[in-house]
């Protein structure tokens, strides 16, 4: 206890130091409407687009006809070649695409096959050209079907995503589980001050943030331009511009004010050792943000770092989890803070995603 | 007298049974308590009130301070045990059943002919009583009123909840029998009175006004065959291929488009939950949910094996082939019902199809999950979502509807075979065959119900079907 506070007061100068300079330079960072024109724009995903294109059934059958000999024309030759999408997925996508596009996809998916000279027009969200255009980048410039669509359906939320941020993945919904139990069984973490440290299209500190009570806040803070620029994006889409504040920065630094405050933390930080990144599956080795992917040479950087760090910014009680690369990070993850912040944390330990993986490290900050 | 028939007519006789006129007749009952018509509407007062308050708790104790009547009886119980002074008759003393006995012939009722809508009243009441069970029923109402009217019966607010709920729905049928037959021989009356009056005119209506309630109880028949426990709910319909390879798993997938349309025809929702599709064409099983009133009571006639004959077109030898695809389906109990409690450390899920590392490596929209209930081995599955987190919601719907189901089968609640789940379904147990080779036809094996047309079925026209199934089923029953 004495520890943490010498610690904290001799970060103290450098901290204020670090803060006037910041506040000169730093845009606001925060999810204000009032962003600096030079801030990234958020795209809007397709669903969420007026349908303001027309165009004929007949015309959107042949699209749709193309789209699909496209598909079987790739069989399984991408599930071979890199655990990438097989023709049974892609079909699947195709159909939501239609959903998305479309204003009455219901009608149009019901009987696909039925004429080619049905002249009645249809409302779609996105021009004929564009649906050819992004259909031809999914399957043969493998672009992320989140990419296409501009969003991913993420537990109950649907999340706008574009290049430049991290599509969330399945696995890391079960984060917001984890923080949901820990919740259940300490009420004060429902009320206190919550982190999400690196938080892409803010998937977690809105997932988490709808969890919380009403005093509950969460702070999700990125390096990324695009990724804040999206996540204050879909926290104004959910209504918690109240709840999540939205900062740019590396890390802790843009939480310094709150130094010892929070309740909790969570990060899904880049874990994938640098030298796979070369063989990651298409669509993410060729599409996604490397900062969002690269560990550093075991991976383990940036967690190593945030293991660090959470001893200073956790209140004692205080809970974490963050997500790994699987078994080995996990093991090593929960031997580092057993033996290097001994004392520091409690029933620290791993939990398995649904596919039977280590993916996740949880623990307390010792009262 | 005729003044005083007017005025009969407009307090009985053009009287709709609406809640709000019973509430107005009731105030009438405290001061006439002999009177049995009174009683027997203050008793759908009380069935009324109660429904609307069910869930205001503080309702019980104004029940109980007033429940009774001025003879001291209780309503509900006062109004069964003397449903013989209930009955409604003519004021020559002819009863309902009394009318079916006279066996006046039942002309088309495009005829004005007021015997022949009189006794086809009395032949779709007495339908309707048998198909309701309807003695098993004012039996059920009278144990239901006697729970209802203890003291201590809102000190469990849910089973309380459910009792008021299966109370109220039981009255509403009784209330809707009994509203016709009391018309029926009120209009009865009326066209005596009229002729002896020599009033055509009022004759003439109340012969109209025959003619409405002889339609309007023919729909009621229909009705009436819905009256299981769980009839009204939504319900999950799976479909199985047999063996026999594409063939038999393009028959499958037939059979499935033909509940997705027919469901649609309903104007149900139609969602699918899980599809495990064939290697070439069709499907290996399915699961698909259908949303929307009485869906399970007319999907449960569906149960069983249903056998296609035709010339496959997977085959290029061009042979005639038999195949099988088994059918079952399972009710989604709504609120009001007791679920089978699950608990989470019974359960394990898992990802399907995960292969490679997982995480930031891998980007896919695929993100099936399957639970299984480990004491039970069930399993459910949902791939169809667009989030692993949406397909577990469903995937843990539909175990939960399938553990309630096996719950239901336990304590035999419902007809054996519809609680049968899709692996218990015997190969043997067809219900029904399509042929489009080498003549057309559908038939029920079930009822011999059949047809020359079997698109028109395979585009979900199957409530002929269906109807003809449940009342060759519940008719059938003696009471
Ligand atoms: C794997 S992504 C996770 C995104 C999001 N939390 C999710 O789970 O979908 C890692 C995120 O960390 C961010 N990041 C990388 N280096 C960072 C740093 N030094 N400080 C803050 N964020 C960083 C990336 O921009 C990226 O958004």
């Amino acid at each position: 206890m004495r520890l943490t506070k010498l610690s904290e007061r001799r970060l103290r100068p450098a901290c204020v130091s670090k803060k006037m300079k910041l506040s000169f330079i730093r845009p606001i960072s925060c999810c204000s409407v009032s962003s600096p024109a030079t801030s990234v724009k958020p795209q809007k995903p397709i669903f969420l687009r007026p349908p303001t294109f027309k165009t004929t059934i007949s015309d959107l059958q042949k699209w749709h006809h193309w789209a699909k000999s496209l598909i079987s024309s790739v069989g399984s030759t991408f599930l071979e070649l890199d655990n990438g999408p097989d023709s049974e997925l892609l079909l699947r996508e195709l159909n939501w695409l239609v959903e998305d596009a479309i204003e009455t996809p219901k009608s149009f998916l019901q009987q696909p096959h039925k004429n080619y000279n049905d002249n009645s027009s249809v409302a779609v969200r996105a021009s004929l050209e564009q649906l050819y255009m992004l259909w031809k980048r999914r399957v043969e410039e493998r672009m992320p079907f989140q990419y296409v669509v501009g969003c991913e359906h993420w537990r109950d939320l649907v999340l706008s995503v574009q290049e430049g941020v991290l599509i969330p993945r399945p696995e890391t919904e079960l984060i917001v589980d984890l923080v949901d139990d820990a919740i259940k069984e300490n009420g004060e973490l429902r009320e206190g001050l919550w982190a999400d440290l690196g938080t892409g299209s803010g998937a977690l500190a809105i997932g988490i943030a709808r969890i919380l009570g009403t005093s509950g806040r969460v702070v999700a803070t990125d390096l990324s331009p695009v990724a804040t620029a999206v996540a204050s994006y879909n926290v104004q889409r959910y209504d918690l511009e109240e709840k999540v504040h939205v900062k740019q920065g590396s890390w802790f630094e843009p939480l310094r004010d709150n130094e010892g405050e929070f309740v909790g933390l969570v990060s899904n930080p880049p874990y994938i050792p640098s030298k796979d990144i070369g063989g990651l599956q298409a669509e993410v080795g060729r599409h996604e943000p490397r900062l969002a992917l690269d560990g550093g040479a075991s991976g383990m950087n940036d967690l190593i770092h945030l293991c660090d760090g959470a001893v200073s910014m956790l209140r004692p009680g205080g809970f974490f989890a963050f997500e790994t690369n699987g078994d080995e990070q996990s093991k090593f993850l929960v031997h580092y803070i057993e033996t290097k912040k001994q004392g520091n944390f409690s029933k620290v330990k791993m939990v398995s995603d649904f596919a039977g993986i280590k993916r996740f490290i949880t623990g307390f900050r010792g009262r | 007298m005729s003044f005083l028939i007017l005025g009969r007519r407009s307090t009985q006789l053009s009287r709709i049974p609406t809640r709000e006129l019973f509430l107005f007749s009731c105030s009438f009952s405290s001061q006439s308590p002999n009177n049995s018509i009174s009683n027997y509407r203050s008793t759908i007062f009380y069935s009324w009130y109660n429904s609307s308050n069910r869930r205001n708790k503080g309702f019980s104790s104004i029940f109980n301070g007033r429940a009774k009547n001025p003879s001291g009886s209780i309503w509900g119980v006062r109004f069964l045990s003397s449903e013989a002074a209930v009955e409604p008759t003519t004021a020559d003393g002819l009863t309902v059943e009394g009318i079916i006995a006279k066996n006046w012939n039942i002309l088309d009722d495009s005829e004005d002919d007021w015997k022949s809508h009189a006794s086809s009243i009395a032949q779709s009441v007495h339908l309707i009583k048998k198909r309701l069970k309807w003695k098993r029923l004012m039996y059920r109402l009278e144990v239901l009123s006697a729970q209802l009217n203890k003291a201590d019966l809102w000190d469990d607010p849910v089973h309380a909840g459910k009792i008021s709920r299966e109370h109220g729905s039981l009255m509403n049928k009784v209330e809707d029998v009994m509203a016709i037959e009391q018309e029926l021989v009120e209009h009865i009356d009326m066209i005596k009175l009229a002729r002896e009056e020599n009033d055509p005119e009022l004759e003439s209506e109340s012969v109209k006004a025959l003619l409405g309630i002889r339609r309007n109880v023919k729909e009621k028949e229909l009705e009436a065959l819905l009256s299981g426990e769980h009839d009204n709910c939504s319900c999950f319909i799976e479909v199985q291929a047999g063996a026999g390879g594409t063939e038999s798993m393009d028959w499958a997938s037939m059979v499935m488009q033909m509940y997705k349309m027919w469901a649609q025809r309903k104007g149900y929702g139609v969602s699918v939950v899980d599809e495990m599709p064939g290697e070439i064409a069709g499907i290996k099983r399915a699961t698909i949910k259908v949303d929307g009133e009485n869906a399970f009571g007319y999907a449960k006639s569906e149960v069983g094996v249903h056998r296609l004959v035709r010339i496959s077109p997977f085959d290029s030898a061009k042979r005639r082939h038999t195949s099988f695809v088994a059918v079952a389906v399972i009710p989604i109990l709504g609120d009001g019902s007791t679920h089978v409690q699950i608990n989470e450390s019974d359960l394990r899920i898992e990802r399907y199809r995960s292969g490679g590392a997982g995480g930031q490596s891998v980007n896919t929209t695929e993100s099936a999950v399957r639970i299984t209930h480990i004491p039970t081995g069930i399993t459910a599955s949902c791939q169809n979502e667009r989030s692993q987190h949406s397909n577990k919601a469903s995937a843990m719907a539909v175990l939960q509807s399938r553990l309630d189901q096996l719950e239901m089968a336990r304590q035999a609640q419902m007809n054996a075979q519809h609680t049968q789940s899709l692996t218990e379904i015997s190969w043997g147990n067809q219900i029904r065959t399509y042929v489009l080779h080498p003549y057309r036809m559908v038939k029920d094996l079930r009822t011999n119900y059949e047809v020359s047309d079997p698109d028109s079925v395979l585009e979900g026209d199957l409530d002929d079907f269906i109807l003809s199934y449940l009342s060759t089923s519940i008719d059938k029953d003696e009471e």
